[in-house]
């Protein structure tokens, strides 16, 4: 009678030279990278963000920022020198995205902050974030710049949520264009 | 309605009132218009007209040209003269290459300076009237 082990042997050898017939190791490395690349582009994937990513300037180093300005939950954040509402970073959202339910407007109110590192003047879009009550936490009037509502060009007393499917408010943004500076 | 649109129209936003650096219509479009013309010109249906593939009409029509420097948000901007006539021939030929007429001139700071100092009383009757010009309503 045949040897169990041997059949079991010719069973295993039979299915490794299957799998080594059918795969290669350059598939087996396209689907590394494909896994490897594609948890790399899942943080851009799902969140409203404003008018899409391709042409904005990358948002400065904030590493070396400390204490309040560089604290996204404080009014006095670098990027919020101009911000008038609540900061979706206290609200379930980051200074960049808006919370879950919640769409971003388009249509935006347009600072420029002084990166307090760097120097430079940095264009920021502070997008409200829309389709939900008031989220009521971390309310900041900065508003650096704003002028009263008869200069028109110049007032924020305006909410944000039009062009939206819901004009209701629920917090704001604060992210970054790219630079106002230049040479 | 109406009264936001307008307000954005003139609502070209602006935190720091007092730059020395230099500047350039790509940073003044970003900083002072596309809050609401947003950074590609696209419409907000009902809200923000459409700068792109539309603007240059204007420039086509008796009084257009003019309108497009004495619009609220364009003539109260808090840019100099020199800066808007550039900021204004910049947006035409960004967002309307196509449309802007063969014989177009640029807008000079003179010209902008004079324009802009002509108050338009009825913003929205003179648009209206211009696009009338522009394509004009059939007619029974």
């Amino acid at each position: 009678m045949e040897n169990p082990e041997g059949r079991i042997d010719r069973w295993l050898e039979r299915r490794a030279r299957l799998l080594a017939r059918r795969t290669s190791r350059r598939s087996f490395l396209t689907r590394l990278a494909a896994v490897v690349l594609g948890s790399a582009a899942f943080p851009l994937l799902p969140v409203a963000r404003a008018g899409g990513t391709a042409a904005r300037a990358p948002a400065p180093d904030e590493a070396g920022l400390k204490g309040e300005a560089a604290d996204p939950t404080s009014c006095q954040y670098w990027r919020h020198c101009a911000i008038d509402g609540l900061l979706c970073s206290c609200c379930g959202g980051t200074q960049n995205a808006c919370p879950p339910g919640t769409e971003m407007s388009r249509v935006t109110w347009i600072g420029t902050c002084r990166h307090p590192a760097d120097g430079k003047d940095y264009i920021i879009s502070y997008n409200d974030c829309c389709g939900k009550s008031f989220c009521g936490r971390c309310q900041c009037n900065r508003n650096e710049g704003e002028k009263p509502v008869y200069v028109t060009p110049k007032n924020n007393d305006i909410v944000w949520c039009f062009g939206t499917k819901s004009t209701a408010y629920n917090c704001s943004t604060a992210i970054v264009l790219g630079i106002a500076t230049e040479g | 309605m109406r009264a936001v649109s307008a307000a954005c129209l003139a609502a070209a936003s602006l935190a720091l009132s007092a730059r020395s650096e230099a500047s350039s219509p790509a940073v003044d479009y970003a900083v002072h218009c596309q809050g609401c013309h947003l950074r590609d010109g696209s419409e907000t249906p009902g809200r923000v007209p459409a700068l792109a593939g539309s603007l240059a009409r204007f420039a086509r029509v008796p009084g257009g040209r003019a309108y497009l420097v004495r619009v609220p948000g364009v003539a109260q901007s808090p840019l100099d003269d020199a800066a808007l006539a550039a900021l204004l021939n910049w947006v035409l030929l960004r967002f309307d290459p196509g449309g802007v007429p063969a014989d177009f001139s640029p807008y000079s700071a003179e010209e902008v300076g004079r324009l802009r100092r002509l108050p338009l009383s009825d913003v929205a009757g003179a648009r209206r009237r211009l696009m009338d010009e522009v394509s004009p309503a059939p007619r029974p």
